[in-house]
C-alpha cells in the first residue's frame, strides 16, 4: 500500500459513531492502538489472577480448611497461575510496552507485519477466552504447569479447555516475537547502527529469540497432552506406556526459558528508566546488552534444575546445576552495571525511578535465592515448599510487576499525552514495596522451616507467617490499585505532558506526545549514541 | 540522539533484494526426492518387519535419518529457504540447532539413568510385610 493509500486508509477510520470508534479500535493494525488494547486487556487478566491470590491468601489466614475445600483450592491456585503466567507474565511488558515503543524507539512507523500484530492480540483474546471458560465451567485443578499423569489420566477439571488456551496464546507470543525481530532487523532508521540502539530494544529482542525458539516445544508438549487425554494414547502416562518425566522435560524446556520471556523486557525497562533518571549513558552498555543475549542463550540450558526430584539422572542435576549457576553472572553484570550507572549521577527518585530501584533490590533477593536452588541438595531441601514460592515471586512479581508499573508510568505521557499525579505515584511506588515485601519475605522463612507449598490446611506453627503473608497481600493490592485510579484520573485531569517530560534522548521521544498515526512527521535519522544526556539538561 | 530530516519516511525501511528464483523443474525434482524417501521409508519398515530384524534404535535410527532428509528438502527448497537471505538461513539452522540441545540433553539424562547405582538404605527393595511379620 503506498504512503498516500495508508494515509486515507487511516482517514476513513476516523471515527463518527460509537460502531465507527469501536470498529477503528477491533481492526487497528497500528502498533500503539494494539498495544492500547493489550493494556487494557492485560490488566483485566491481571486482575482476575490477582483476585484469585486474594482468595487463596485469604483462605490460608487460618490453618483450617474453612473457607473452600480442598479441591476449590487446586483450582483456585491453579487458576491465579495459569492467568498470571500465561495472560499476564508472559506477554505483559512485551505486548504492551514493546508493541508501543519498538517502533518509535527505532525511528519505524509500526512493526514489520501490522496484520500479524493484530492478529496476535486477537490469539491472545481467543486464548484467554478458553481459560476463562475453563474458570467459569468449574476451573482446573493440575496447577499451571499440567504435570502428568494427573492432567493426562487421573484430573476430573477442564484440563482441554485450559490447556487449549494456552496453546492458542502460544501462538500469539511466536508472533509478537517474529514480528519484533524482523522489525528490529530492517526497520531501523537511518544510522540507528546495533550498538546505538536503546537497551530496550536488546532486551526485546533476546526475549523474541526465546519466543519464538522455546514456545513451539511448549505447545507440542500441551498437544500431547490433550492426544493423551482425549485419545488416550500413551506418551506420558506409564500405566499406558508413557514416561512423565518426558513431559516434564519438554514443559521446562519451554518454561525456564519463560521466565527470562518475563524478566528480559523488564531489564529493559529498567535500563531506560536508571538512564533517564540519572541522566547517564548506562554503564558498560555492551555488556549490558550482551548480557542479555546471555541470558538468553543460558536460560535454554538450565530447565533440568526444576526436576531434581523427578528421577532425572544424577549426573544431568549435576549439570544443570552449573549452568544455572552461570545464569547469574549476566544477570549480576546488568545489577553492578545498573549500579555503576547510578555512581555520580544526577538521581532524581520520580515514581518510575521508586520502581527501578525497588526493581533492583527485589531482583537480587530474588536471584540471589535462585542460586541457593540451583544447588541440588539445598534444592531438595526445599523443593515445593513457600521458599520456593517466594523465591520465583520476587522475580516474577519483584522483578517483572515493579518494571511493568515503573515502565507504564515512565512512558504513560507518552502513551497518553498526560501527566500522572507524582505525589500520589510516589506513594504507591512505595507501598507496592512494602507491600510486597510484607507479603513474600516471610514466605522464605515459613518455606525454609517446612511448610509445603499447595496446602490449604497447615500445623499452627506456620499460621504467624500466613497473617504476615495475607497482611501483606491486602497492602499490595492496594498498592495495584492506586495507579489504576491516579492513571485513569490523568486522563482527564492531568497536566498535558509535552513531548519530552523527561529530558530523555531516545527516539520516542522526539515526537508528539502521543504520537501521530506514523509516528514521526518525518524520517528520524541518528547521529548519536543512546543515552546521549545533554549535561545542561539535568535539571529535573 | 537524532536530527529530523525530511527525506519522506524511506531511509530504514528498505528490503535486501536478494531474494531468488526456484525453477519449476527444481520443484519437480524435490518432489520425485520426497516420493522416493516415503517409498524407501515404507520399504525400510517392511524389511524390518519380515525379512532383517534390526535392533530397535537402527532401525529408529534409520527411519529418523529419512524423515531428516524429507525435512531438510522441504525447509530448504519449498519454503525458499535456499534462496532467502543469510539471516533467514541463520534462523532456519538456529531452530534445529536448538532442537538438537533438547533432543541431547534429554537424551543424555535418559542414558545416564541410574549412574552410579545407588547404595545405601532406601535403595534395598522393600520387604513385604507378610514376609517380614
Amino acid at each position: 500500500m503506498s504512503t498516500t493509500a495508508l494515509i486515507n486508509h487511516y482517514a476513513t477510520n476516523r471515527a463518527t459513531t460509537a460502531s465507527a470508534w469501536l470498529k477503528s479500535w477491533l481492526l487497528t493494525v497500528d502498533h500503539k492502538r494494539i498495544a492500547i488494547l493489550y493494556l487494557i486487556s492485560i490488566n483485566v487478566f491481571f486482575l482476575l489472577g490477582g483476585l484469585a491470590a486474594s482468595i487463596v491468601r485469604l483462605e490460608l489466614v487460618t490453618p483450617q480448611g474453612d473457607l473452600m475445600s480442598a479441591d476449590m483450592y487446586n483450582r483456585m491456585f491453579t487458576l491465579h497461575g495459569v492467568i498470571m503466567v500465561f495472560f499476564f507474565l508472559i506477554p505483559g511488558i512485551p505486548s504492551v510496552l514493546g508493541n508501543f515503543l519498538i517502533p518509535l524507539m527505532i525511528g519505524a512507523r509500526d512493526l514489520a507485519f501490522p496484520k500479524l500484530n493484530l492478529l496476535s492480540w486477537y490469539l491472545y483474546m481467543g486464548g484467554g477466552l478458553f481459560a476463562l471458560c475453563a474458570a467459569v465451567f468449574g476451573g482446573v485443578d493440575t496447577g499451571w504447569t499440567f504435570y502428568t499423569p494427573f492432567s493426562t489420566s487421573y484430573s476430573n477439571s477442564n484440563v482441554v479447555l485450559t490447556i487449549a488456551g494456552a496453546f492458542v496464546m502460544g501462538f500469539s507470543s511466536i508472533l509478537t516475537g517474529l514480528n519484533f525481530i524482523i522489525t528490529i532487523h530492517k526497520m531501523r532508521a537511518p544510522g540507528l547502527t546495533w550498538f546505538r540502539l536503546p537497551l530496550f530494544i536488546w532486551a526485546h529482542y533476546a526475549t523474541s529469540l526465546i519466543q519464538i525458539l522455546a514456545t513451539p516445544v511448549v505447545a507440542i508438549a500441551l498437544l500431547l497432552v490433550l492426544v493423551e487425554r482425549v485419545w488416550h494414547i500413551g506418551v506420558f502416562d506409564p500405566a499406558i506406556g508413557g514416561d512423565p518425566v518426558l513431559y516434564q522435560h519438554l514443559f521446562w524446556f519451554y518454561s525456564h526459558p519463560a521466565v527470562y520471556i518475563m524478566i528480559l523486557p523488564a531489564m529493559g525497562v529498567i535500563s531506560e528508566l536508571i538512564a533517564t533518571f540519572s541522566r547517564r549513558r548506562i554503564f558498560g552498555y555492551e555488556f549490558v546488552a550482551f548480557s542479555s543475549i546471555a541470558i538468553a542463550i543460558l536460560g535454554f540450558l538450565v530447565w533440568g534444575h526444576h526436576m531434581y526430584v523427578s528421577s532425572q539422572s544424577v549426573y544431568s542435576g549435576l549439570v544443570f546445576g552449573f549452568i544455572t549457576m552461570l545464569v547469574a553472572i549476566p544477570s549480576a553484570i546488568k545489577v553492578f552495571n545498573w549500579t555503576a550507572t547510578l555512581y555520580k549521577g544526577s538521581i532524581s527518585y520520580r515514581t518510575p525511578m521508586l520502581y527501578a530501584l525497588g526493581f533492583i533490590g527485589l531482583f537480587i533477593i530474588g536471584g540471589l535465592t535462585g542460586i541457593f536452588l540451583s544447588v541440588v541438595a539445598v534444592d531438595i531441601h526445599v523443593t515445593d515448599t513457600y521458599f520456593v514460592v517466594a523465591h520465583f515471586h520476587y522475580v516474577m512479581v519483584g522483578g517483572t510487576m515493579m518494571a511493568y508499573l515503573g515502565g507504564i508510568h515512565y512512558w504513560w505521557p507518552k502513551m497518553t499525552g498526560r501527566m500522572y499525579n507524582e505525589a500520589w505515584g510516589t506513594i504507591s511506588a512505595l507501598v507496592v514495596f512494602v507491600g510486597f515485601n510484607l507479603t513474600f519475605f516471610p514466605q522464605f522463612i515459613m518455606g525454609y522451616l517446612g511448610m509445603p507449598r499447595r496446602y490449604h490446611v497447615y500445623p499452627q506453627e506456620f499460621q504467624i507467617y500466613h497473617v504476615m503473608s495475607t497482611a501483606g497481600s491486602t497492602i499490595l493490592g492496594i498498592g495495584f490499585v492506586i495507579p489504576l485510579v491516579y492513571l485513569l484520573l490523568s486522563l482527564r485531569y492531568g497536566r498535558l505532558a509535552g513531548d519530552d517530560p523527561w529530558d530523555a534522548p531516545g527516539l520516542e521521544w522526539r515526537t508528539s506526545s502521543p504520537p501521530p498515526t506514523f509516528n514521526f512527521e518525518t524520517q528520524p535519522i541518528v547521529t548519536e549514541e543512546a543515552y546521549a544526556f545533554q549535561p545542561e539538561a539535568a535539571h529535573l | 540522539m537524532a536530527n529530523a530530516h525530511d527525506t519522506g519516511h524511506q531511509g530504514g525501511h528498505d528490503r535486501e533484494g536478494n531474494y531468488g528464483h526456484i525453477s519449476v523443474r527444481t520443484y519437480w525434482v524435490v518432489f520425485g526426492a520426497l516420493m522416493a524417501l516415503m517409498v524407501l521409508t515404507v520399504a525400510a519398515w517392511y524389511t524390518q518387519k519380515h525379512f532383517v530384524h534390526l535392533p530397535e534404535i537402527v532401525a529408529v535410527g534409520i527411519a529418523v535419518s529419512i524423515a531428516i532428509a524429507k525435512t531438510t528438502l522441504i525447509i530448504y527448497f519449498f519454503m525458499h529457504v535456499k534462496v532467502s537471505s543469510k539471516l533467514t538461513q541463520i534462523f532456519a539452522v538456529s531452530a534445529f540447532v536448538w532442537l538438537m540441545i533438547l533432543f541431547v540433553i534429554v537424551m543424555g539424562d535418559y542414558m545416564a539413568r541410574g549412574w552410579p547405582p545407588a547404595k545405601g538404605p532406601l535403595s534395598q527393595v522393600p520387604v513385604p510385610i507378610s514376609a517380614a511379620l
